[in-house]
């Protein structure tokens, strides 16, 4: 088994970047995820409750709500700072392993290509309410 | 197990934190990781979910159908519960990156488990309707 990193070294592979970023998508994600949620979970409450809606979640009202550009823009940008966020995340919990964090670059790469994928994959699934 | 060994020594040592003399700092940084690690492994099913509507209108809507059922409703509270945590905590340790609150990292812990607890109960309340109906 390899030796442990220590402290220093740890933090010096997260980079300043990253950790920065790490920041800036999260206080984005408290505004945009507090939207999403009120949306998903609570805006059609009432309506379900007193029997006019069937549903909270349904094609039919998702796709409305996607006809406003605004809600299209929150959707995409829920996207793309949630995977960014939550990738780095796990890059930062894997660059405390000792034999991930001597290959970081390659580590780095592959989270960002997963990533890349499931926003292709993410968007196309949306398209579908848009188109 | 390197992984492991090395993350709880970073943060689980076994002497309490400097401040406030309790191991608040280790739970902290323990729920912050559960929540991130959980809520990335929702983000990839929820995707997955959403996708289903490229198999058409009446697929997307039968999924979303069973997803609205009670059982789920309450899954629902869990989920904001650790996106609410994993939020608050996330501007405690922002703060804390600008020198704000350094000596009451424990009493802000426990705001935010305060505020979650809250904010998860008020959710919890208003979908009661749903988590009893037929």
């Amino acid at each position: 088994m390899a030796a442990p990193l220590t402290e220093n070294q740890a933090t010096g592979v997260i980079g300043f970047w990253p950790w920065f970023f790490q920041r800036i998508s999260g206080l984005l994600l408290i505004a945009l995820l507090a939207v999403h949620i009120w949306m998903g979970h609570f805006s059609g409450l009432r309506a379900v409750i007193e029997g006019s809606q069937e549903e909270l979640v349904l094609y039919s009202i998702v796709q409305q709500r996607l006809a406003q550009g605004l809600f299209v823009f929150v959707d995409f940008s829920l996207l793309g700072l949630v995977l960014y966020h939550g990738l780095n995340g796990m890059r930062n919990i894997l660059l405390e392993w000792p034999a991930a964090a001597r290959r970081a670059q390659a580590m780095t790469l592959g989270l960002w290509v997963l990533g890349a994928a499931t926003f292709v994959y993410g968007a196309w699934a949306l398209l579908a309410f848009i188109l | 197990m390197a992984l492991s060994l090395r993350t709880w020594s970073l943060h689980g040592s076994a002497s309490p934190d400097r401040n406030s003399g309790t191991r608040a700092g280790w739970w902290a940084w323990f729920l912050q990781r559960l929540t991130g690690v959980a809520l990335v492994g929702y983000l990839f099913l929820h995707i997955l979910v959403i996708s289903t509507v490229q198999a058409g209108e009446d697929t997307f809507n039968s999924v979303l159908i069973v997803l609205q059922k009670p059982f789920f409703v309450v899954l629902d509270l869990l989920l904001i519960a650790a996106v609410v945590y994993h939020g608050l905590n996330g501007v405690r340790v922002l703060l804390f990156d600008l020198g704000i609150g350094l000596k009451q990292q424990a009493g802000m812990f426990w705001i935010c488990m305060v505020l979650t607890t809250i904010i998860t109960a008020v959710a919890g309340y208003f979908s009661l309707p749903l988590i009893f109906r037929n």
